[in-house]
């Protein structure tokens, strides 16, 4: 090959590249954010009917059912696509390190004290501005919308102390169901759409 | 007088399986063997000893993850060095481009 072939293939491996780039990952926010919002939801009865200790480890259903179905659909759409982008990767990592500030956070909030009054506003921070961040690499408007709602909204169960605390985990499922369920269905329909035109 | 100096060519990305590869992998973050069997558009015995190749160089990481059917999926992603190297290679190519004077078969491929 001479130098003009040599860089005419270069341009068009890359074209190739980028016409086979799919969008993917249509069924991650639904497998988060329906545990999230189910979850926190019993948590809420739970705290209402019993309020026992046992009521406050429901939590630990979310990333008991989050993390294997989210592996699930990972390896699915790796099996179908054979390949994974830049922007997918950027957002997996975005998204690990949002649950790992959610734990990591929520450890430090209960050595200090303060796990019931501010960890359901901060876990539905980070969670709406995921939302936000995923949107604007994806470029996907709906999840900027829904992301900045549930920001905003996040600011809620600041105001629910006390007695009232079981409230903040009803807040908080509304708040996964507007982050996460509503801009997952959105851009799954999208995203079908997409792929059968 | 106009002295030319041609650009150093990596020998490793001068030949065209090996460059598509490490072209291919660098608009992602990461690709399996199917998927650059596919977009090489190469047999599957060439594919694997240029990505040896590659790896050798310490151009491509090679990663053996999960299974695909009977067989286990070899995952490639380029390294640090390989981004380097194909930069510079390509930087290369378009220096030599803008700096030589194009024989006239070539001016006909740039005129069209």
């Amino acid at each position: 090959m001479n130098r003009i072939e040599e860089l005419d293939m270069i341009t068009r491996v890359r074209g190739e590249v980028m016409n086979q780039k799919e969008l993917t990952g249509e069924n991650l926010f639904l497998a988060w954010g329906y545990p999230t919002a189910i979850v926190l939801f019993l948590e809420f009865v739970a705290l209402m009917v019993w309020n026992e200790d046992w009521c406050n480890w429901l939590w630990a259903g979310i990333p008991l059912i989050g993390t294997p179905l989210m592996i699930y659909f990972l390896n699915e759409d790796y099996e179908r696509t054979h390949h994974r982008t830049l922007e997918q990767n950027v957002i997996l990592q975005m998204w690990i390190f949002i649950g790992f500030a959610s734990c990591v956070g929520g450890a430090a909030m209960g050595f200090a004290n303060v796990f019931q009054l501010c960890y359901c506003s901060y876990q539905c921070l980070l969670c709406g501005l995921g939302c936000f961040m995923t949107g604007i690499i994806l470029h996907f408007r709906p999840k900027i919308i829904c992301g900045i709602i549930s920001s905003a909204l996040s600011v809620i169960p600041l105001f629910l102390q006390g007695d009232l605390w079981p409230w903040q985990l009803l807040i908080a499922s509304v708040i996964a169901t507007i982050a996460l369920i509503i801009p997952g269905h959105l851009f799954h329909r999208y995203v079908k759409t997409i792929r059968n035109q | 007088m106009n002295t030319f100096k041609f650009p150093v060519i990596n020998p490793l990305l001068h030949s065209e399986l090996r460059l598509k590869i490490m072209v291919a992998l660098d608009s992602l973050e990461s690709a399996d063997f199917m998927y650059l069997c596919q977009i090489t558009d190469s047999t599957r015995g060439n594919l694997s000893s240029q990505i040896a190749t590659l790896k050798e160089a310490g151009y491509l990481e090679v990663l053996k993850s999960g299974t695909l059917g009977r067989f286990s999926r070899t995952v490639c992603r380029i390294t640090n060095r390989g981004r380097e190297a194909l930069s510079a290679y390509e930087e290369g190519l378009r220096h030599l481009f803008e700096q030589e004077i194009p024989t006239q078969d070539e001016q006909q491929v740039i005129n069209q």
